[in-house]
Formats: structure tokens, sequence, C-alpha cells
């Protein structure tokens, strides 16, 4: 196969790295030099945390204030790595959630920075520091503004072309005096542990509030039973493909579940997703572009005859499609 | 796991999901060692009876090509060996064949027609 895009994409790629690692060292600079710029009109200690009051309760030496720097460097610096170290074109939807997101941290710690070093400015003593209010506003408006930013920033540049494999893969010869299934699952362990743990605690403190140990147990039994079931419920999915269509179900228990008929469906194919694309785990996006996202990798995506896209993450999801395109193409024929 | 059920097939259901998955394993559709999907989405897809397809998967057990690991669900030991696999596709053969009227007999005609053909 041959990459018409080959040079513009490595293009991108090279001026996407550089342009993040700037904004990464710029970032940094900042945040190292503001409390340096400052360091003869701060107190010692500075205010570091206030109370529900406003008033000052914390305090940190002056030097804490590079803390801001490492977490920083910390962040961006693997996520940066972890980006340079993939292979390929970074694609579009990757640049742009990297964009936002680096975009956004960076500008609020620099804003909580800047907030902590102003409200300590020209005070002699940490505890008669300012009480920032609105600030806490502004900080928190701008980091979306820069967030958003970036995300635009990252919207610069052509989507590459799907990689040869998202192609409809072989179709397979479908036998009218047989009935082909396909039937796959995709399962998180660590959702099953974490929809386990909580299951045991929501017990734990319903039977607490039960005995009268803790009257307060059911307030937290409750988000905990909420946690377990959505925890369970995404943990693993089942999925089926029939001459009737393409089924899922979710969960251990396989319910609650989802059935679309073949009728609605165009064509399929293969595509790589990851939580940090779709924005996080479970049923992701608006329908019409929903991502069943249960682990990162490969995804079966189907595009409705009405145009619109399920994708679901499922083991050898390639066999999937070849039978979904199959499917379909014998109902066209 | 990609399945294919035959739809005229006389023998028990039980004996055609055995069929299946012994089909699957044979073209290579599921490799040793790999897991197969839980007996009760099998069962689904199928449009069976869960207990059907764990007798199917008992079955498949016994004759050595599947292995049941507590915790870990099924997965496949092994290939079956040449002249099991030849039955299936037999088989298959026969069924075909039955759809353009003609019988066994005049199956292994053929087979004996080919076998003079190519010594």
């Amino acid at each position: 196969m041959t990459h018409p895009h080959r040079t513009s994409d490595t293009g991108v790629r090279a001026r996407f790295l550089l342009a993040t690692a700037a904004w990464t060292v710029l970032v940094a600079a900042v945040l190292v030099a503001v409390p340096l710029a400052f360091a003869g009109r701060l107190p010692d200690p500075v205010a570091s945390h206030w109370g529900p009051s406003g008033q000052p309760d914390r305090s940190m030496p002056p030097a804490a204030l590079t803390l801001f720097a490492l977490v920083w460097a910390v962040v961006a610096g693997t996520s940066l790595v972890g980006l340079a170290r993939t292979r390929g074109e970074i694609r579009r939807a990757t640049r742009v959630w990297f964009a936002a997101g680096l975009g956004w941290t960076g500008a609020f710690l620099i804003g909580v920075q800047a907030v902590t070093v102003a409200a300590n400015l020209g005070r002699d003593d940490w505890s008669r520091a300012a009480s920032p209010s609105w600030e806490i506003v502004v900080v928190v408006g701008v980091a979306f503004a820069v967030g958003a930013l970036g995300r635009l920033a990252g919207r610069l540049g052509p989507d590459d072309a799907p990689p040869e494999r998202e192609r409809p893969g072989p179709l397979i010869d479908l036998d009218t005096r047989k009935r082909p299934v396909w039937v796959s699952t995709a399962t998180a362990p660590w959702a099953v542990g974490l929809g386990v743990v909580a299951f045991a605690a929501a017990l734990s403190f319903a039977a607490a509030a039960l005995w009268g140990l803790a009257p307060a147990g059911w307030s937290t039994a409750l988000p905990l039973a909420l946690a377990a079931v959505i925890g369970l419920a995404v943990s693993s999915v089942s999925v089926r493909i029939a001459p009737e269509g393409l089924t899922m179900a979710f969960g251990p228990l396989r319910w609650p579940s989802r059935t679309v008929r073949l009728d609605r469906i165009e064509r399929a194919w293969v595509e790589w997703r990851s939580p940090v694309q779709v924005g996080g785990w479970g049923v992701r996006g608006l329908p019409g572009r929903a991502t069943v996202m249960i682990r990162g990798g490969d995804c079966l995506v189907v595009r409705y005859t009405s145009g619109g896209q399920l994708a679901v993450s499922v083991d050898d999801a390639e066999t999937g499609a070849a039978l979904l395109n199959a499917l379909a193409a014998r109902r066209t024929a | 796991m990609l399945l294919m059920l035959d739809l005229n097939d006389p023998r028990p259901l039980h004996e055609q999901v055995s069929a299946a998955i012994k089909r699957a394993i044979t073209t290579g559709d599921v490799a040793p060692g790999d897991r197969l999907p839980p007996a009760r989405d099998l069962a689904a897809a199928l449009g069976v009876n869960a207990n059907t397809v764990l007798r199917s998967l008992r079955e498949l057990r016994d004759e050595g090509l599947l292995e049941f690991r507590r915790g870990r669900g099924v997965s496949v030991l092994r290939r079956p060996d040449g002249r099991a696999a030849l039955r299936e596709r037999v088989r298959d053969l026969l069924d075909e064949a039955a759809q353009y009227g003609v019988g066994p007999e005049d199956v292994l005609g053929i087979v004996k027609e080919l076998m003079k053909e190519s010594p």
C-alpha cells in the first residue's frame, strides 16, 4: 500500500511533538521563574492552603512553590515520552486530546501558583495572606480556555489515512445451509476487582447501618452500591453476531444487553481506540458516535445505514467485522 | 470465535454443537491455547440451552481437544487428528451430496473413480 500522505504525516508528527515539547518547557520555566522572581517579597513560610472561611490554615516553605514545576515535569514529561515512543502517525483524535490535556494542566498549574504567590505577596507573615476568591474562578476559566485552544491546535493538520487493517477484511464464505455465529468477549479484570471491592464495602456499611453502629452508613452504602453496579457492568462485554444482527451483553450477568438488527448495519471494520481518545471507560459518546469501551485496543466499529457509528472494544474484532460484512453483502445481494 | 451450525444436520443438537466447535478448531479459527467464549455466550449465540453447550464441551474434553481449568474457563488443547478432521469434512461432503440428490454410495463411486485417475 502506498502512503500518499506519508511525508506530510511525518511533518505533522514532528511539528506536534516539537510544539508540545516547547509548551512543556515554557510552562516549566514559568513555574520555576515566578517563585524565584518574587522570592524577596514573600514571607517564610508562605500560606499554601485556605480553609472554608477564606483564612489561610496551612503553610509551606517558599521553596515548595517550585514543586509545581516538578509536578508538571512528571505529568507532561511522561505523557510526552509516551507519545514520542509511539510509531507512525499521531492520529488527529490523539493530538486533540493530548493538546487539550496539556494545555489545561499547564494553565491550571501556572494559575494556582500565581494565585498563591499573589496572595502572599508583600505580607510579613503567612497567616495574614489575602484570601483568594474570584481569582479561583478566573484560574479555572483560563485553564479551560487554554485547553480549548490546545484542542484547536491539535486539530491542525490532516487526519491520517486510516491504516490498512481498518478496511473491511476478507469476506467469509457463507453457506446458506449453515447458520454462522460469532462470539467474542472483552474483559477488564481491574473493573471486576473494583466492583467487587465496592460491593463488599457497600455491604459492610449497610450492615453497620442496620445494626445501628453507623447511622450515617446508608449515605455511604448507596453510592458504593451504585459504583459496584456500574463497575461490574463495564467490566466485561459479550458480543455476538448472528444472521439476526449484532448483540452486546454487559457485565457478568450479561444484562443489560442491546441488539442492532442486521438491516441497520451498512458495514463493519476494526479500529484501534484507547480510553483516552473516547473519554474514559463504559459507554462513551452520544448515540450515533458511541464507543463501548471496556479496554483499550482493537474495537469492532459498525456503520449504520442511517449514517451513525457504534464501536465496541472486543477481542478478535477482525473476524466479527468480516462476518458482519459477509452478512450485509448477502442481504443486499 | 466463528461457528457454523449446520441447519439440516439430523444429529442431536449437542453433537451438532460439538461438530461446529470441532470445525472451528480444525480450520484454525481457534488455535491450541486459545480460550473459548463462556458456554452461556455460545449458548445464547447458537440459540440453544447452556446445558447443551456444556455437554458438547465435555464431549470434546473427553476426546482430548479441550481443557477445563478452574477460573480460566475452557481452552483448546490440540487440533483433532487427521482422521477425525476428515470425518467431519466427509460428513459435510455427504450432506452437500444429499442436496444434489447424490447418495453416499454414489459419493463412494466418485471417490473410487478419482482413485483410478490418480494412482
